[in-house]
């Protein structure tokens, strides 16, 4: 097992200096000037000149490229080039905002989509069944943007249930106040998907051999569903829930910006507005690497759910 | 009404309980519960009485469709953080709240500058017992504002290693500070204690500022918020950070900041105060209103300022309703709803809600390339061209639908508010598209097969519109489609990032392109330099190049706004209507939404922060 784990981690070193030269190309070699931005409304060349040279991206390319794998390797993006701060900073006290929203979410979104979709699968075909599957169709037509332009209208202005937008100081007065909204409006949009989705993965097992051997063993439907089936569909479950794990690194963008949540999505969107290609990059590194380690970890789990998985 | 404070928090008390019962473990949703009854709002966002006062404070709350980038006077680029850096720095003069047009004060001179030597010589009194905020940095001592500070701060715009951004509202003007800046270039290093002949120190509260020509509208930028006065210790304790750390002398110090959420200003306790003094304007009858209700009181009543950045326009207006903001720029998507017909809707009439409706001292307009071989240049066909488009494309449209009738057509190169503007004047190139066609087809553009013109030379060629990929510039590629389409000019929509066209424009690299000048300062002049040839690269965007134009240009810039002037912007809007090297657009509309409580309040068009001119009432608040 650790020398799996070793030869996994060891595999990120390639896998990520493709991604550096990939995240180098797109924005230093073909993602415009930040320089013509910074300088202001009335600039000359002279001044353009000078703000190249004091970011650096007046070297030549494979400097700055020997620059972005420095920063890389030590975790040490500089700062912003629009806001001064340091980038670390940025992550530090932006991403516990996003947490708060998105961890919340993923706990709710999939026991409730597990829950709904085992209770589908156990009536599968009944009009029970369809009803749920309309719905969720229904309701994954319809764009998040209208589900929060409605619920912040109506829940939070018009029936005053949450404050429309804002973020306090405190843990709990954020978790519970100002987030309340943005967790269940994100709730709403993800559920539909994802009670297809697990629904798709249970009926593959419901019809398997085991499954009509364990009912012929006169075991109780709860078991047959509960133990056997639900234990055999958490491999693409956990998939699933895996390639989740690296979108709370880049927040829920939208959401954060219609509440005013001081989030590291809102973050992105504004160092995308303003250039910011030391926020850009950081935030894209970071996220690969949090794929490439959920990976690990959703390999590492398949094993834990299901001894005859090998790990090689 | 008062009630419902109470009944909305309840509900969302009830509601969080749910979430935290039914979300998360009924621990954590109780205890979530009871830790959200405990808050009052105070630190929060969600307001349950109109006027908050914290600690016996009177507190104001705005808000930003942006995030701020940082507060330094030299490097922030962006108006938000200019709004704060005015609230918190002084500058040598500023602008009386109601005078109209905008009108130049002292702030921290004693008297207006005297200026000597046909305008060439700038003597500035500075006041005494002007105080910096306190900071470490000055030790338990009171520290005051010298002539030094304000020389410091000028010389702090040739500082490369801090990339600034004002820099050319001195370069080259005043004397020997380019050559300071040189020498120091040359050396490696900046000497800061170096004399500038320019910025001569006659004792600790006057400088005088010798100027290389005479410049008679100096007083704008010595008003202007980049040419705010620091403290050297502050810059030399924090040297690439004085954007986090904003010391200055003015009414407010920061208090908090937290980053694209919150920014928190505290009056300075080291504010020299003053007294409101200003009369009516005589042309808004709402001044007379403030006065009534100013006249006397100290200044900067409010003890707290709150901003938050809150970037979208339903979140902004739905706050504002939510009485959680006091003032509101209105955002254009709910214009309609908040004013119909212009005017204010009967739901916010009854609130009490009060609309302050100005013109903004800009405008935006259309440039062709002048270097464009299609485009541009001064020869009799390619004239024709461009005055053709510019009577084909329909400003009152673009008003009516993209600005929901939010703007008004822009007919002088000096826009309203700002000195040099003529108000009754009428520009020659009016919507008119059969004209357009009749001029086009006197000048050689005939129709190809295919229904679209070619040139003279029997080439085609189409009208290429740089913008970037947004919902807005999307409407306008609708409208000048159709409006190119009725002439027989091809339509081409280029979309790229703004810094692509930026970088492009200084380049004179793109055909045709709609841009916005907002006034730096309330002078024509700030105008007039958008078609000046020596400023191609720089603030001329369409690369415009005319040697009559140029002529009148560099006249006008010697004098002072009067008649002399005048006659000469006439010539210059004459020049500019003969070459239509642009298609002018609108000026937008800027609609301020003002609570019943917000008291002596007005949005002075060129003042970035008025928060030391106005009150609360904490009565009608409760």
């Amino acid at each position: 097992m650790l020398a799996y784990i070793a030869r996994r981690l060891w595999q990120i070193i390639p896998t990520m200096l493709g991604v550096i030269l990939l995240i180098f190309f797109l924005f230093s070699v073909v993602g415009g000037d930040p320089a013509y931005l910074l300088a202001g409304k009335i600039s000359n060349p002279e001044q353009i000149a000078n703000i190249r040279k004091q970011l650096g991206i007046d070297e030549p390319y494979w400097m700055q490229l020997l620059i972005f794998i420095k920063q890389v390797v030590t975790f040490d993006f500089g700062s912003s080039w629009s806001t001064n701060e340091v980038v670390s900073q940025i992550f530090a006290t932006r991403l516990p905002a996003s947490l708060m929203i998105g961890i919340p979410l993923l706990i709710l979104e999939t026991i409730i989509a597990i829950t709904i979709a085992l209770a589908v699968a156990y009536v599968r075909g009944s009009f029970t069944d369809r009803a749920a599957m309309v719905t969720c169709t229904m309701a994954q037509s319809v764009s998040i943007l209208v589900y929060i332009i409605v619920f912040q209208y109506a829940l939070a202005y018009k029936w005053g249930l949450f404050p429309v937008q804002g973020w306090g100081n405190g843990f709990f007065e954020n978790l519970f106040k100002f987030a309340a909204l943005p967790i269940l409006i994100a709730l709403v949009v993800s559920l539909a998907p994802n009670i297809r989705l697990y629904r798709t993965f249970l009926l593959d097992e419901v019809n398997q051999d085991y499954v009509r051997t364990a009912r012929a063993k006169g075991l109780s439907e709860n078991r047959v569903m509960f133990v056997h089936v639900l234990r055999n569909a958490s491999i693409p479950i956990i998939t699933n829930l895996m390639i989740q794990l690296p979108g709370l690194l880049v927040g829920l963008f939208l959401i954060e910006r219609f509440f005013s949540v001081p989030g590291i999505g809102r973050e992105v969107i504004l160092a995308v507005e303003r250039s910011d290609f030391p926020v850009i990059k950081a935030v894209t590194v970071y996220v690969a690497l949090a794929t490439m380690l959920a990976n690990l970890a959703a390999d590492l789990l398949y094993k834990a759910v299901d001894p005859r998985v090998e790990l090689k | 009404m008062a009630n419902w404070p109470l009944k909305r928090e309840l509900r969302q008390r009830l509601a969080t309980c749910l979430i935290g019962v039914v979300g998360l473990s009924g621990l954590g949703g109780l205890s979530g519960c009871w830790d959200a009854s405990k808050k009052d709002g105070v630190t929060g966002v969600v307001a349950t009485s109109p006027v908050k006062v914290t600690d016996g404070k009177k507190v104001v709350r705005l808000n930003f469709p942006v995030a701020e980038s940082g507060f330094d006077p030299v490097t922030a680029h962006d108006l938000y953080s200019s709004i704060i850096i005015d609230g918190i720095f002084d500058t040598v003069l500023t602008y009386d709240y109601l005078a109209q047009p905008a009108k130049l004060v002292p702030k921290i001179a004693t008297d207006m500058p005297v200026i000597e030597d046909g305008g060439k010589s700038w003597t500035i009194k500075l006041k005494k017992g002007v105080y910096f905020a306190p900071h470490e940095v000055f030790g338990t001592a009171k520290r005051e504002l010298t002539s030094k500070d304000v020389a410091y701060s000028f010389k702090r715009h040739y500082d490369d290693s801090l990339k600034p951004v004002w820099r050319f509202l001195t370069d080259g003007k005043i004397v020997g500070l380019n050559a300071w800046y040189e020498a120091g270039k040359k050396a490696g290093k900046l000497d800061w204690d170096a004399p500038v002949a320019g910025l001569e120190l006659v004792d600790s509260h006057t400088i005088k500022i010798l100027l290389t020509k005479p410049d008679f509208n100096f007083g704008y930028v010595l008003a202007h918020v980049a040419m705010s006065v620091v403290a050297r210790e502050v810059v030399e304790k924090y040297p690439n950070d004085v954007l986090s750390h904003p010391v200055g002398s003015s009414a407010y110090y920061l208090k908090e900041w937290v980053r694209g959420q919150r920014i928190i200003l505290e009056k300075n306790p080291n504010w020299r105060g003053g007294t409101w003094d200003f009369k009516p304007s005589g042309k808004d009858p709402y001044d007379d209103v403030i006065v009534k209700a100013m006249q006397g009181k100290p200044l900067a009543l409010i003890d707290r300022v709150e901003v938050y950045p809150i970037e979208e326009e339903q979140s902004r207006w739905l706050a504002f309703k939510n009485k959680q903001l006091d003032v509101l720029n209105m955002p254009s998507s709910f214009i309609k709803q908040a004013l119909p017909n212009g005017k204010l809707s009967p739901e916010l009439v009854a609130e009490g809600v009060r609309v302050q409706r100005l013109l903004d001292t800009e405008y935006t307009y259309t440039y062709f390339q002048w270097s464009d071989p299609v485009w541009g240049g001064s020869e009799l066909h390619k004239v024709a061209l461009r005055r053709a488009v510019a009577m084909a494309i329909d400003r009152d449209e673009e008003i009516e639908v993209i600005r929901k009738g939010n703007a008004v057509r822009a007919e002088f190169l000096v826009p309203p508010g700002v000195a040099g503007h003529k108000a009754d004047f009428s520009s020659n190139v009016k919507y008119n598209p059969s004209l357009a066609n009749a001029l086009l087809d006197k000048f050689g553009y005939k129709k190809a097969a295919d229904g679209f013109r070619n040139a003279p030379d029997g080439k085609p060629f189409a009208f290429r519109y740089t913008s970037t990929p947004t919902t807005t510039e999307r409407e306008f590629d609708e409208l000048y489609k159709k409006n190119m389409d009725a002439i027989g000019i091809r339509y081409e929509a280029e979309k790229e990032k703004f810094a692509d066209s930026i970088k492009r424009e200084k380049r004179c690299q793109i055909m045709i392109r709609g841009a916005a000048w907002i006034a730096d300062y309330p002078d024509g002049d700030n105008f007039m330099q958008l078609l000046y040839s020596k400023n191609i690269g720089e603030s001329n965007n369409g690369c415009y190049k005319s040697a009559a134009f140029d002529a009148l240009y560099e006249k006008s810039s010697q004098l002072p706004d009067g008649p002399d002037r005048d006659k000469l912007y006439m010539e210059m809007q004459k020049q500019f209507e003969a070459d239509t090297p642009w298609a002018l657009g609108v000026t937008r509309y800027r609609n301020q939404m003002i609570h019943p409580w917000v008291v002596g309040y007005k949005k002075h068009p060129i003042l970035l922060s008025e928060w030391m001119y106005f009150d609360v009432n904490m009565e009608k608040g409760k």
